[in-house]
């Protein structure tokens, strides 16, 4: 990693501004150098505003000095979508994090992009509302980082994810402009400029205020354990549960190898003999809640399951998800490292493309860990690893083009819900036509002619019609 | 041949109908023809492909052409108990009715049906096929063009085929009726369906089990209706849902607003709102980028002339 | 940008621990006041392994390193079971050795917490000036006593750990918790004065041979077998870890024996006396050392539960800035950290706070929030209600 030392005149200017929000000190540059993808890039100078009117005034000087610049919010993507390709200047959106306004009457909240989402809905649970996207990074992630990906988390196979959210979204434009995109109004005006931004990855702007719509918490809800002894079993009852017309506000699964480290976190009494496990939720009003558990009951008897496990209080349900959204950290206590792929398969075809992943991951000499919103059929395959290991950076990242490239083969997209960002950027290939990607890289040129906002990302570089400085993400930054 | 190459061989056919020069304007079910200001009357009909293409009810999924109207996606999708809650008229075209970008009336618990657009084929100005999104219902693969064409009115590109999620038919669906507080009702009941209020009286839609419905309804002072009232339907305004009351009540002629939602069908002459300057300029920068010559349903407008 | 030398010795196995997932976070009370990546547990281990690799440190690597409470709040927060407090205490022992990072002035006051005479000599001082309001309120003292009656053993079925400014300026606690240990038919010994001081303070600061040192005079002052329970969390969890400190069988036997005094009660709630009294509602403070590093603060609820109304403080036991020295030494960003916590105090609706950790009682107490120990508490319960 090398540092290039910051443009001084650059960092005399936000300085100028920011005071010592504008940092420049080696050891400080290199903690923004990654997300938690395991990509790596390089920050010139890392700025911490705290209002809208300091992030107009970052991105207006870095315009005026022709550096590119990226946002960040709570660094836990795993696209690679927060790291610094091209020495940009971060803009650490974490200490806009206040929640402006809570306007029941019109059910929304304007929160900073720095608010993070389990604060968010834990703030709001008294007046009986939540976020309903709810990532498994949620107690950390942000929702600007949510409004950047589109983020989706269990409860979006019932709920959507974050586009059907968000009604509005303060936006400081390449530019430097402010412009707020959408409105409180069911149907704004002129073009939806709000629905494009949101998954853009930050390549339109920096979202500095966020109006995100207000979900009534349920007044009923179960949560289901199943197991399975053979996780085919277990991938059928997702489809034949769907198919019998029930949607679950969540629909999970894990296998052996995510039950055992999982258990090992939470002692939640998982059951670490199964091949397959099923974490089933439904909510709602109590009868609707009833049915659906008898569905659950009837579909699961049919497929062989070994037992249905009901949650008896908050308490073994909390525990329950939180084993299940602890799950990716919780790799680490098999191997050191871990890749984390995300892609979407059609429901019919889990079965297959989970075999394919066990089998692509042998063949690599890796180990493979599937922990997953069946429901939606968003596959989150962890390939578990060594980086002390010689080579097996390229075995993890062959294994993954193969991964992606079966999940294309079935049916499926690049991401469900992690997003493009560095990492899949090359893969976009896959999905579109050159022309498909001419034609989003035309919507993204609209809001950004210069590439400024978050260069290098999403699409890859032979399709922009205007490539940022002619620059190519680095070697290195695969490390 | 087989069916995916026989609907392929409707988009190419599409695709080609539209071209790469001279104005064309789509034409679906007419039943919206006013949005937005008439074609300009030079321009070139053309009609999106119809058929309901690959129903996959495991995965909750349809594809169909642009032009099937939402009577034949409906009848398809209800053989299999599941429906896409447009809520507009059956000759409708899909296409026509994601183009015109607005919601049904059972928005409130089913949301606006372009989260429901899980991908989009559409023809650019150019007379290329171009793909956005993708088939399955969960996807963040590369920019959303489809939340772009929802409500554009064609002006950035026809509309040939679509990808959308289903969901199941309810096992009850109740309308009542009854003098009640729309905004009381709001906060109390859990997922209403609908809401609607005139200013005097109140029909909500209740969906789910019977004995949810039921048990709902009989916290109120409410009779069953046989289904929503006649809407209005010379303006419509979209406002705040805080609002709401203040239009609803100051309304000098009929009108039914969807609380909750924020969207008030009425009888008197509306007219669209002014878009910020900032928001104009971003427009007319995707207009200008996505069909430089204008040739694509030319005379409707988007933007505020 | 001047560096300084640093040779790190935390292995590499250790610093990969961590997958940098981001989940420690929002369980980090600096990150909550700073929103600084460097200021996270995630940031600070990824500054270890720079400093590892580059065997250098820059200004901010001291900066940041110094500003963590070692609550270890991150540690139960951790999926992956990363050992967070014990990479911070082997780089802060790295920094006082090979750098200046703990001043002269700094380094005489740890030793005075090793000497009972010195400390006993300094606290009279400071309860003179006290009288005379010559300690700025910032300082957040308590009522340090002129003169001290001594604690008297009434058997030998259990020790209780004194420790060194608690027992010099808290000592009534010690006579509450004896006589609610008593309660349950059990006679309680006091240690000599070897058992001076545990030493964690001196491991926060990174004086690892002042600490083994003073770890060496404690074990040898509880001879025999008898159970060693403590009331104060910090000095509990310390005890707890002289097997690691040592490295030697007997620190790991003496080790075993040690129990926080509500671990040890709450096996025998049975023989505790009831009471017939209108429960008080109490909120009740885990200190992290008693949650995120012994991980027994249940006890305190089954334990308290018998004569009042618990009602846990809903912040996820998020520390509450007192951190041993780090209030007094880093005044400002503890007052910070202290203020979500009286927060969220607040809206516990209780009558008083229980916290079972001398220095999260000194630092919520300068606040102004009515907080005891839980065993004082209890004491008070048990003896209206006779």
């Amino acid at each position: 990693m090398v540092h290039k030392s910051a443009d001084q005149n650059l960092l005399g200017e936000l300085r100028s501004f920011l005071g010592d929000r504008a940092r420049d000190g080696e050891f400080e540059l290199g903690l923004y150098s990654k997300d938690g993808s395991v990509l790596e890039g390089n920050p010139m100078i890392v700025c911490l505003p705290v209002n809208t009117e300091e992030v107009q005034q970052i991105v207006t000087v870095c315009r005026k000095h022709h550096r590119p610049f990226l946002a960040r919010g709570s660094g836990t993507g795993l696209a690679g979508g927060a790291v610094p390709v091209g020495d940009p200047v971060v803009i650490a959106t974490a200490k806009m994090n206040k929640i402006l306004e809570v306007d029941l009457q019109n059910r929304i909240a304007w929160v900073e992009p720095g608010v993070l989402n389990l604060d968010l809905s834990r703030e709001l649970s008294p007046l009986g509302f939540h976020f309903a996207p709810d990532p498994s990074s949620q107690q950390v992630c942000s929702i600007g980082g949510n409004v950047a990906n589109n983020s989706g988390g269990p409860h979006c196979l019932a709920y959507g994810v974050t586009s059907a959210h968000v009604l509005a979204i303060e936006v400081v434009l390449p530019d430097g402009r402010i412009a707020v995109l959408g409105d409180l109004t069911a149907e704004p005006p002129g073009y939806d400029l709000r629905g494009i931004f949101v998954g853009s990855e930050g390549t339109m702007g920096v979202a500095t205020k966020v109006a995100v719509r207000l979900t009534p918490n349920p007044p009923e809800i179960r949560t289901l354990l199943l197991d399975f002894a053979d996780v085919r079993d277990g991938a059928a009852t997702v489809s034949a549960i769907i198919a019998a017309g029930l949607i679950p506000a969540a629909l999970e699964m894990m296998d052996q190898r995510a039950i055992e480290m999982v258990e090992a976190f939470v002692n939640a009494g998982y059951p670490t003999d199964a091949d397959a496990v099923l974490l089933v939720e439904i909510d709602g009003l109590a009868g609707g809640v009833e049915h659906g558990i008898e569905v659950v009951r009837a579909v699961a008897a049919r497929h062989h399951v070994g037992s249905v496990r009901v949650a008896a209080d908050d308490a073994e349900r909390d525990l329950l998800w939180k084993g299940r959204k602890n799950a990716f950290g919780a790799v680490a206590r098999i191997k050191p490292d871990y890749y984390l792929h995300d892609t979407v398969v059609p429901r019919g075809k889990l079965v297959e493309v989970l075999e394919k992943v066990y089998r692509i991951a042998d063949a690599h000499d890796l180990i493979a860990v599937n922990v997953f919103h069946a429901g939606d059929g968003n596959l989150h395959p962890i390939l578990a690893y060594d980086s002390k290991e010689k080579g097996v950076l390229e075995r993890v990242h062959a294994a993954g083009r193969a991964i992606v490239t079966a999940s294309i083969e079935a049916g499926g997209v690049l991401s469900g819900e992690h997003g493009i960002g560095l990492e899949k950027r090359d893969y976009m290939g896959m999905l579109f036509s050159a022309h498909d990607m001419a034609t989003q890289d035309l919507v993204r040129e609209a809001f950004d002619p210069d590439g400024l906002a978050n260069p290098l990302k999403v699409l890859p570089s032979g399709s922009r019609c205007s490539d940022s400085f002619g620059q190519h993400v680095p070697d290195g930054a695969w490390v | 041949m087989s069916q995916r190459d026989a609907m392929q061989q409707e988009v190419d056919q599409f695709a080609k109908d539209v071209g790469a020069s001279d104005p064309v304007t789509v034409v679906g079910g007419r039943t919206h023809w006013q949005v937005g200001g008439l074609p300009e009357p030079e321009a070139r009909e053309v009609r999106a492909p119809e058929g309901v293409w690959a129903h996959e009810p495991e995965e909750m999924t349809v594809r169909c052409g642009a032009g099937t109207t939402l009577g034949q996606l409906s009848e398809e999708l209800a053989r299999h108990g599941q429906m896409v809650p447009f809520d507009m008229d059956a000759n409708a075209t899909v296409g026509g009715v994601l183009a015109v970008g607005r919601s049904g009336f059972r928005r409130l618990r089913y949301g606006h049906v372009r989260d429901l657009v899980l991908q989009i084929r559409h023809i650019d100005h150019k007379g290329r096929i171009v793909s956005s999104g993708g088939p399955t219902v969960k996807n963040v693969s590369g920019y959303d063009l489809c939340r772009l064409l929802v409500g554009s009115l064609g002006k950035f590109g026809c509309i040939a085929e679509v990808t959308l999620r289903c969901l199941p038919i309810p096992e009850t669906t109740q309308w009542f009726t009854g003098s009640l507080d729309p905004f009381e009702l709001h906060k109390k009941l859990y997922r209403p369906s609908s809401i609607l209020w005139n200013g005097l009286q109140v029909w909500v839609c209740l969906e789910g089990v019977a004995s949810d419905v039921a048990a709902q309804a009989a916290t109120f002072d409410f009779e069953e209706a046989p289904g929503p009232p006649p809407f209005p339907t010379v303006g419509r305004l979209s406002v705040e849902p805080r609002d709401l009351q203040r239009h609803v009540t100051s309304s000098k002629l009929a009108c039914l607003a969807e609380v909750g939602v924020g969207i008030i069908h009425t009888n008197e002459v509306t007219h669209s709102r002014s878009i910020p300057e900032v928001n104009l300029s971003l427009m007319r920068e995707l207009e200008e980028r996505l069909d430089p010559n204008g040739r694509l349903n030319p005379g409707r407008q988007v933007l505020n002339r | 940008m001047t560096k300084v030398k640093l040779d790190l010795p935390i292995s590499t196995d250790d610093l990969s621990s961590c997958v940098a997932c981001g989940l420690c976070l929002p369980h980090c009370p600096t990150y909550r006041v700073t929103q600084e990546e460097g200021s996270s547990p995630r940031g600070r281990i990824a500054l270890m392994q720079r400093a590892h690799h580059e065997g250098a440190v820059d200004a901010e690597f001291i900066q940041f390193i110094d500003s963590c409470i070692q609550c270890r709040g991150c540690e139960t927060a951790c999926p992956a079971g990363v050992e967070f407090g014990s990479m911070m205490e082997t780089t802060r022992e790295a920094l006082t050795a090979q750098t200046h990072y703990v001043p002269w002035w700094l380094r005489l006051g740890y030793r005075l917490l090793g000497s009972q005479g010195a400390l006993a000599a300094a606290s009279k001082v400071l309860a003179i000036l006290q009288r005379l309001s010559l300690i700025p309120r910032r300082f957040s003292l308590p009522r340090i006593p002129l003169t001290q009656k001594p604690l008297r053993s009434s058997g030998s079925d259990v020790w209780l750990f004194t420790g060194c400014v608690m027992d010099a300026w808290m000592r009534d606690t010690h006579r509450a918790v004896q006589r609610v240990i008593e309660s349950t038919g059990k006679a309680v010994a006091f240690p000599d004065k070897r058992a001076v001081c545990c030493g964690a303070l001196h491991v926060h600061a990174g004086l690892g041979p002042d600490a083994r040192r003073l770890a060496a005079r404690t074990i040898e002052a509880f001879p025999g077998d008898n159970p060693i329970l403590v009331d104060s969390a910090g000095c509990g969890a310390q005890l707890k870890e002289y097997g690691r400190l040592l490295g030697s069988e007997s620190a790991r036997k003496f080790s075993q024996r040690v129990f926080d005094v509500h671990e040890w009660l709450a096996q025998r709630v049975e023989d505790l006396p009831e009471v017939d009294l209108t429960p008080p509602r109490i909120a009740v403070q885990d200190p992290c050392h008693l949650r995120h590093a012994q991980r027994v603060h249940e006890a305190v609820y089954q334990v308290l539960g018998l004569y009042a109304e618990t009602v846990p403080v809903d912040d996820d036991g998020l520390c509450c800035g007192a951190g041993g020295a780090y209030a007094t030494l880093h005044s400002e960003m503890a007052s910070d950290v202290r203020d979500r916590k009286v927060e969220a105090i607040e809206r516990t609706n209780a009558q008083e706070v229980a916290s079972a950790n001398p220095g999260c009682l000194l630092h919520l107490r300068s606040a102004g929030i009515a907080v005891r120990h839980p065993l004082e508490i209890v004491d008070t319960l048990m003896r209206k209600g006779e």
